[in-house]
C-alpha cells in the first residue's frame, strides 16, 4: 500500500508540499495549507491539554470555515474522531448527538459555545475554534490504524433517534483515494464544497482537495439553496468540481439562470449523487457544458460504492442514468427476495462489501460482512446497475435522508397531537415533507407551536415544511395508516 | 416617514407575505416579529430563495451574499432590520 495511512496525513503532507498554496477559499473565510495546518497544529495542543485522547470523540459545531475545517484535522490528529454538526442545529439535537456518541468536548466557535447551558450536563469541555496567537503547535501524531474511527456521520433513524455512522480512516481514504484518481485531481482543482460538513457529500471536496493540494471552496450552510447565489459561486469561485444532490443542480437551473449563462470555462467534472436526477435536467446539462458528468451512488454507510459516468447513449433513455458499476475498491451485487445473486434484467436489493463498509453504528454492534443497503436495484445487461427505489419507508428532500417515523415519533410527543402522519411530496425540485396532524378534542395547537415543539429535538432540515391540520388520517381496509391515499390526495 | 415608521411598514409587509407564502394564512396569527424563521424550518432552504426575490420585488433590495446569514434571517425583526439598512444606504 502507498500513501498515508492516515485521513490527517492528507493534509500535513499537502502542507509540507506546497504550504504557500490555498486550502481553502471561501466566504467563510480564506487559508493557505500552511496556515490552516498550524491552525490545526494549534488547536490540537489545546485539546490534548483538555485530554482528549485516542479514541475520544469531539463534537465539531460551526460555520464552513478554515477554522471548523481545522478544528476537524485537529481531532484527527490526536487519534479521536470528529462529530460534525450543522451550525443551523438547535441546541437539544447537539446535547442527543453528544449523548449518542459519547462525546465530552465541544469544538465551536465562541458565538455558539454559550448556546449549550452549563446544565446540560453533556459536553463538559467547551474550546472554541478560534486561532490563538501563541498557542503552542502540536506537531506531533497520531498514527491511527486503518480501523480506528475517523469521523461519526449522524442520519435520521428510523426509531427516533438519531444513528452514528462510524467512519475509520481505511473507509475514508479508500473513497478519497477513488475519487482521486478518477477525476484526476490536480492542485489547479478549485472543489466546491455545497454539502454539509455532516454529509457524507462533503467528504469528496475536502479530502481530495487535501490529497492533491487543492483548493476546496465551501458554499455557506445559508445560501445552500439560493439559487443565484450559487450560480454565482460557480462562476465567481472558477470551481472546475461541483459535487451536490441534484435537485441542487435543478434548483440552480430553474431559478439560478444555470443555464443562461455560458459554462464557466473552469469547470470540468459535474457529480451527482444522494437522489435520481431526471434525465431531461441531466441532458440540458450536457447540452451546456462539455464537463464530465459522474452520477455516483452510496448510502452513508459506504460512502460512495458505485459509479456512473453519462455517455451521450444515456441521454436517450426516458429514466434517470444508471448508478452504474462499483467503485472505491468495493464489490457490489442484487440479492433477490429469493435470496439468490440477481442476473441481468433482474430487481434485487444492492449488497456492498468492502474498503468503504463502514464500521457500524455508534454504540451498537459492529458491522459485519456485506452492507445490505435497504436500496432496490435493477441488473443491466452490462452488469451495472438502475437504482429503482426504497426497500423501507426513508424518503429524500433536498438530499436530506429523513425517516418520517422519526419526525412523526417527535410529533407524537406533544400533547395534544392525537396521532400524526409524515409524508414527502411532489417530485424533485418541489419535493418537501408534510406532516398531518389530528389534534386532540378541544385543541387549538398552531402550527408555530408545533414547530416550536418540533424544534427541540429535529434539525431544520427534518421540520415539515407544511403542516395540515386534519379532522381524521385516511386508513385502509384492514384499518392501518394509509400513507399512499395522503399521498395521492396532496400531490397535484 | 420616521426611520421607525419604515421599519414598521416593512416588518408588516414581510409578516403578510411569510404568513401567505408560508403558513396557509397563519389563521392563529402565531407569527410574530421575534419568531425564530430558520430554527423553526419556516423558512427552509428553498423558501428562503423565494424570500429573497421578494425582498428585491418588493423593497429593490438586493441582498448581497454575506447578508444572507441566520443572523439577518433568523426573525422578522432582524430581516426588517436588514431592508431597512439596505435601503438606507441605497438611497444616501
Amino acid at each position: 500500500m502507498t500513501g498515508p495511512g492516515s485521513l490527517h496525513d492528507l493534509l500535513i503532507e499537502s502542507a509540507a508540499r506546497t504550504p504557500g498554496a490555498l486550502a481553502v477559499d471561501g466566504p467563510g473565510g480564506t487559508a493557505t495549507y500552511a496556515e490552516l495546518d498550524a491552525r490545526a497544529g494549534a488547536l490540537a495542543g489545546v485539546l490534548a491539554a483538555r485530554d482528549v485522547r485516542r479514541g475520544d470523540r469531539v463534537l465539531v459545531w460551526g460555520p464552513k470555515t478554515p477554522d471548523t475545517l481545522a478544528a476537524m484535522q485537529a481531532v484527527l490528529r490526536l487519534g479521536a474522531a470528529y462529530v460534525p454538526v450543522d451550525p443551523l442545529s438547535p441546541v437539544a439535537r447537539v446535547v442527543t448527538i453528544a449523548r449518542e456518541a459519547g462525546a465530552r468536548v465541544l469544538c465551536a466557535p465562541a458565538d455558539l459555545l454559550p448556546r449549550v447551558p452549563d446544565d446540560a450536563g453533556e459536553l463538559p469541555v467547551r474550546v472554541g475554534t478560534a486561532a490563538r496567537p501563541g498557542a503552542p503547535v502540536r506537531t506531533t501524531r497520531v498514527l491511527t490504524g486503518r480501523d480506528e474511527p475517523a469521523y461519526i456521520l449522524f442520519t435520521s433513524g428510523s426509531t427516533g433517534t438519531p444513528k452514528g455512522v462510524t467512519i475509520s480512516h481505511g473507509n475514508a481514504l479508500a473513497f478519497v483515494r477513488w475519487a482521486v484518481t478518477e477525476l484526476a485531481a490536480s492542485p489547479e482543482d478549485r472543489f466546491a464544497n455545497h454539502a454539509s460538513l455532516t454529509f457524507d457529500l462533503s467528504v469528496l471536496d475536502i479530502y481530495a482537495a487535501f490529497s492533491v493540494g487543492a483548493t476546496v471552496c465551501p458554499v455557506p450552510t445559508e445560501v445552500a439553496q439560493v439559487a443565484t447565489r450559487l450560480v454565482d459561486f460557480l462562476h465567481r469561485h472558477r470551481i472546475t468540481v461541483w459535487y451536490s444532490v441534484p435537485s441542487v443542480l435543478a434548483l440552480m437551473r430553474r431559478e439560478g439562470g444555470l443555464l443562461d449563462r455560458p459554462a464557466p470555462g473552469s469547470l470540468r467534472a459535474l457529480l451527482f449523487a444522494g437522489e435520481p436526477f431526471a434525465i431531461h435536467h441531466v441532458r440540458e446539462l450536457a447540452a451546456w457544458t462539455g464537463a464530465r458528468m459522474l452520477n455516483l451512488y452510496g448510502p452513508t454507510e459506504t460512502n460512495v460504492c458505485t459509479c456512473h459516468e453519462v455517455r451521450p447513449g444515456d441521454l436517450t433513455r426516458g429514466v434517470p442514468v444508471p448508478i452504474g458499476r462499483a467503485c472505491s475498491g468495493d464489490r457490489v451485487w442484487a440479492r433477490t427476495s429469493d435470496g439468490r445473486t440477481a442476473g441481468p434484467g433482474e430487481e434485487g436489493e444492492l449488497l456492498v462489501s468492502g474498503p468503504t463498509v463502514f464500521l457500524g453504528y455508534w454504540g451498537r454492534p459492529p458491522q459485519r460482512g456485506p452492507y445490505a443497503t435497504g436500496d432496490r436495484v435493477r441488473v443491466r445487461a452490462d452488469g451495472s446497475f438502475d437504482y429503482l427505489g426504497r426497500n423501507d419507508g426513508q424518503v429524500k428532500v433536498r438530499g436530506h435522508r429523513i425517516e418520517p417515523s422519526e419526525v412523526t415519533a417527535a410529533l407524537h410527543t406533544h400533547p395534544e397531537v392525537l396521532e400524526a402522519a409524515v409524508v414527502a411530496l411532489g417530485d424533485g425540485l418541489d419535493r418537501r415533507l408534510a406532516a398531518f396532524v389530528h389534534r386532540a378534542p378541544g385543541s387549538a395547537l398552531g402550527n408555530i407551536a408545533l414547530r416550536r415543539h418540533l424544534a427541540r429535538s429535529l434539525p431544520p432540515q427534518m421540520i415539515p415544511d407544511e403542516v395540515h391540520f386534519v379532522d381524521e388520517l385516511p386508513r385502509n381496509d384492514r384499518g392501518k395508516l394509509d400513507l399512499a391515499a395522503l399521498v395521492a390526495h396532496h400531490n397535484p | 416617514m420616521t426611520a421607525m415608521q419604515e421599519r414598521e411598514e416593512i416588518a408588516a409587509k414581510l409578516l403578510a407575505f411569510i404568513r401567505n407564502s408560508f403558513l396557509a394564512g397563519d389563521p392563529q396569527g402565531e407569527l410574530t416579529g421575534d419568531t425564530p424563521l430558520l430554527a423553526l424550518g419556516i423558512l427552509n432552504s428553498l423558501n428562503t430563495a423565494t424570500l429573497i426575490a421578494y425582498t428585491q420585488e418588493e423593497f429593490g433590495v438586493k441582498v448581497p451574499l454575506h447578508d444572507v446569514s441566520p443572523e439577518n434571517f433568523k426573525s422578522v425583526d432582524s430581516l426588517s432590520s436588514m431592508v431597512h439598512e439596505r435601503r438606507s444606504t441605497a438611497d444616501a
